[in-house]
């Protein structure tokens, strides 16, 4: 299933499936539908979709805030689906997350020295008080939070909105994890603030080798920060592979679509017409095809319909694969490198 | 005569931390038909501006100097049942929170119909009807989806019926603050497809006010640049687009890096530098250029001294040390 070059990923998320019952309307929400995809050690992953698609789902689950209904989590070769008690608690460790609003998710009560030291404390990282302050200094140092020793007294009331985030991104960095699942860290930062956030994952990826589940709406962001993205579509990937790769060669409509809109391409009328349905109610056969442009050009054949498409290898290229869930894709390659 | 023209504004907070001049001598100019983009971050104090033009502002605001005038008429000499006629007739507003803005127990069509005859009582009821039912068309509402209330409408239709509510009493300034912010990507290209369309049409004018300089650009045709409560640079969105890669001085710094914030698919793949630091605290006295901390290329001068806005070129003016004017053939 693996499909790093790395014999062991991080990561390995095999057929994820969350659904949510809904009692008051009869009826089930299926926030993510199968869902298979691994991270490298050291490698960036970017999932990106729309609200509503699934992606935070997707990331609740593999940091376990949120419980499978079916599918595996598997962390350097564990499987954490289930565990509990002290293997969670390690886990937790190993796996940090970081949040959108991040105001919210500091406790504003404490100081950023607090903040951060409760990690490593919670964790039993350091020897003795001396070694947590040194510990806690130097994660403030590299989150470019500096003089550290100034910035450590602050409360959260007292720092910028991109300070605020880098606080929460030192105290994730604290503990030494492995994987670091960031839920649109940037989204609420000023445009100007949000290169330093996205400057420090890439740094910890380069020197440290943690690797990153980067959720975001933003498809040009993933594009630079990312090694590979994962386009998701009302609970699916649609697409995966390489950021270079998938940019100058999309090959879902869906991916061509947020393209047009990201690289703010001049176009008369709307990219896409409608909107995402319901995860209650996802179409039948490729849940793509009452929105799809192409399903349209092609004569609306009834495989579109009827069969829902799965991931399928594009090209035959060395390193990670670009795989695309469209019953169309490989007959239209002019329109999709366009 | 211009549809608005704002001339010297100031607007003051009275806050915990001090009076905060969120609003520094501030001039705008918008003509019938014209689409202009107030652009700046949080705290620049677009949307005081904004909230201004239709004396909307919060109670702990006051106009400290300046002037308003909509279609030649101050509306500091306005009373409140004059106000209240403009706002809707004149100037009327799209806010960031659609859901918000709308009434949660009344349905779509109901609300528009509603706005209308309260604000135009001459106006007959048949009348108000069909202008309904064109302006839901207009939005892009099915007639099947008039009735319906707005927790049956997705993010993207509320802020439809937003526009379609604005839209209601013909007013000949429409101003939207943040109109796209809480949308998805796709959603977000189809109301700023649709804010271009109903320019062009109606031949409104608009006022977009953002932290988004993209959307703003495939709107407006002028673009005017907040930071820290002054206007930093104005100008037509080709003007300000065509200097991205030009010298320092025909653009200014803080615009440059608005711009090369978000990553260009058709340029390199590199982050931008990006900016640190913050703007300065309008509570307190600032000396020099208000950017002068954060920008790369400041001078002893820059700290001391704070620059005019001065023109580049024609139409086009940029508020920095460096500005240089192009040399007119």
């Amino acid at each position: 299933m693996s499909e790093s070059t790395n014999p062991r990923p991080v990561l390995d998320v095999i057929d994820l499936v969350v659904h949510f019952r809904r009692r008051a309307r009869r009826d089930v929400v299926r926030a993510v539908d199968g869902v298979s995809f691994d991270v490298a050690r050291g490698e960036i992953l970017a999932l990106v979709g729309e609200s509503g698609c699934g992606k935070s789902t997707i990331a609740m689950a593999v940091a376990r805030l949120v419980a499978p209904t079916s599918g595996r989590i598997v962390i350097d070769g564990t499987d954490v689906t289930s565990v509990g008690g002290r293997a969670l608690r390690a886990i937790r460790r190993r796996v940090q997350m970081i949040f959108q609003d991040p105001f919210g998710s500091l406790d504003a009560r404490q100081t950023v020295f607090e903040t951060v030291a409760e990690p490593i404390r919670i964790h039993r990282l350091a020897r003795d008080p001396e070694d947590r302050r040194r510990r806690v200094m130097a994660a403030l140092d590299q989150a470019n939070l500096r003089p550290p020793e100034r910035l450590a007294q602050r409360y959260p009331h007292e720092l910028s909105g991109g300070q605020r985030q880098r606080v929460a991104i030192a105290a994730a960095m604290a503990v030494g994890p492995e994987l670091v699942v960031a839920d649109e860290p940037v989204s609420m930062l000023d445009v100007s603030a949000r290169a330093g956030v996205l400057r420090l994952m890439m740094e910890g990826r380069d020197r440290l080798g943690v690797s990153y589940l980067f959720i975001t709406h933003d498809l040009a962001t993933a594009w630079v920060v990312a090694d590979r993205i994962a386009v998701v579509y009302l609970g699916r990937i649609v697409e995966i592979g390489p950021s270079p790769e998938l940019v100058a060669h999309p090959a879902h409509p869906y991916t061509s679509a947020l393209l047009a809109v990201a690289g703010g391409e001049e176009h008369d009328g709307p990219v896409l017409p409608g909107e995402a349905p319901s995860a209650a109610a996802v179409p039948s056969g490729c849940r793509f095809h009452p929105r799809c442009p192409r399903y349209v050009l092609a004569g609306e054949p009834a495989i579109c319909r009827d069969e829902d498409p799965t991931l399928h290898i594009r090209g035959a290229g060395t390193g990670p694969a670009h795989r695309v869930a469209c019953h169309l894709a490989q007959q239209d390659p002019m329109e999709e490198t366009k | 005569m211009s549809l608005l023209e704002i001339r010297d504004l100031r607007i003051d907070y009275r806050t915990e931390s001090g009076v905060l001049r969120a609003v520094d001598d501030v001039s705008l100019v918008v003509e019938r038909g014209d689409a202009v983009g107030v652009v700046g971050e949080s705290g620049c104090g677009k949307s005081t501006l904004g909230l201004a033009i239709p004396l909307l502002l919060a109670p702990n605001a006051t106009v400290a100097g300046g002037s308003i005038r909509l279609d030649g008429t101050s509306i500091a000499d306005l009373d409140e049942r004059q106000l209240n006629r403009l706002r809707w007739t004149t100037v009327s507003f799209i806010f960031q929170g659609a859901m918000n803005a709308l009434n949660p127990v009344q349905r779509i069509d109901q609300q528009i119909l509603e706005a209308i005859r309260i604000h135009e009582p001459e106006t007959s009821t048949a009348t108000a009807r069909a202008r309904v039912v064109e302006l839901l068309g207009l939005v892009g509402i099915a007639p099947s989806r008039a009735a319906s209330y707005p927790h049956e409408f997705s993010g993207g239709m509320r802020q439809r019926a937003m526009i379609a509510m604005a839209l209601a009493c013909q007013p000949a300034l429409v101003i939207a603050d943040e109109p796209t912010t809480a949308l998805d990507a796709i959603s977000q290209d189809q109301i700023l497809q649709l804010l271009r369309d109903l320019r062009r049409r109606r031949g409104q004018g608009l006022i977009m006010i953002s932290h988004d300089l993209a959307a703003i650009t495939r709107v407006c045709d002028r673009i005017v640049v907040m930071y820290a409560g002054v206007i930093v640079e104005t100008g037509t969105t080709a003007d300000v687009l065509g200097r991205r890669d030009a010298a320092l001085g025909t653009i200014h710094p803080y615009t440059r890096a608005l711009l090369d914030a978000h990553p260009d698919l058709h340029g390199p793949r590199v982050l931008a530098p990006g900016l640190s630091g913050h703007p300065p605290d309008l509570a307190r006295p600032i000396v020099g250029c208000r950017f002068a901390d954060r920008c790369a290329h400041a001078t002893d001068h820059c700290r001391a001294v704070a620059p005019a806005l001065v023109a580049v070129s024609r139409d086009h003016d940029v508020r920095c040390h460096f500005a240089v004017a192009e040399r007119v053939t």
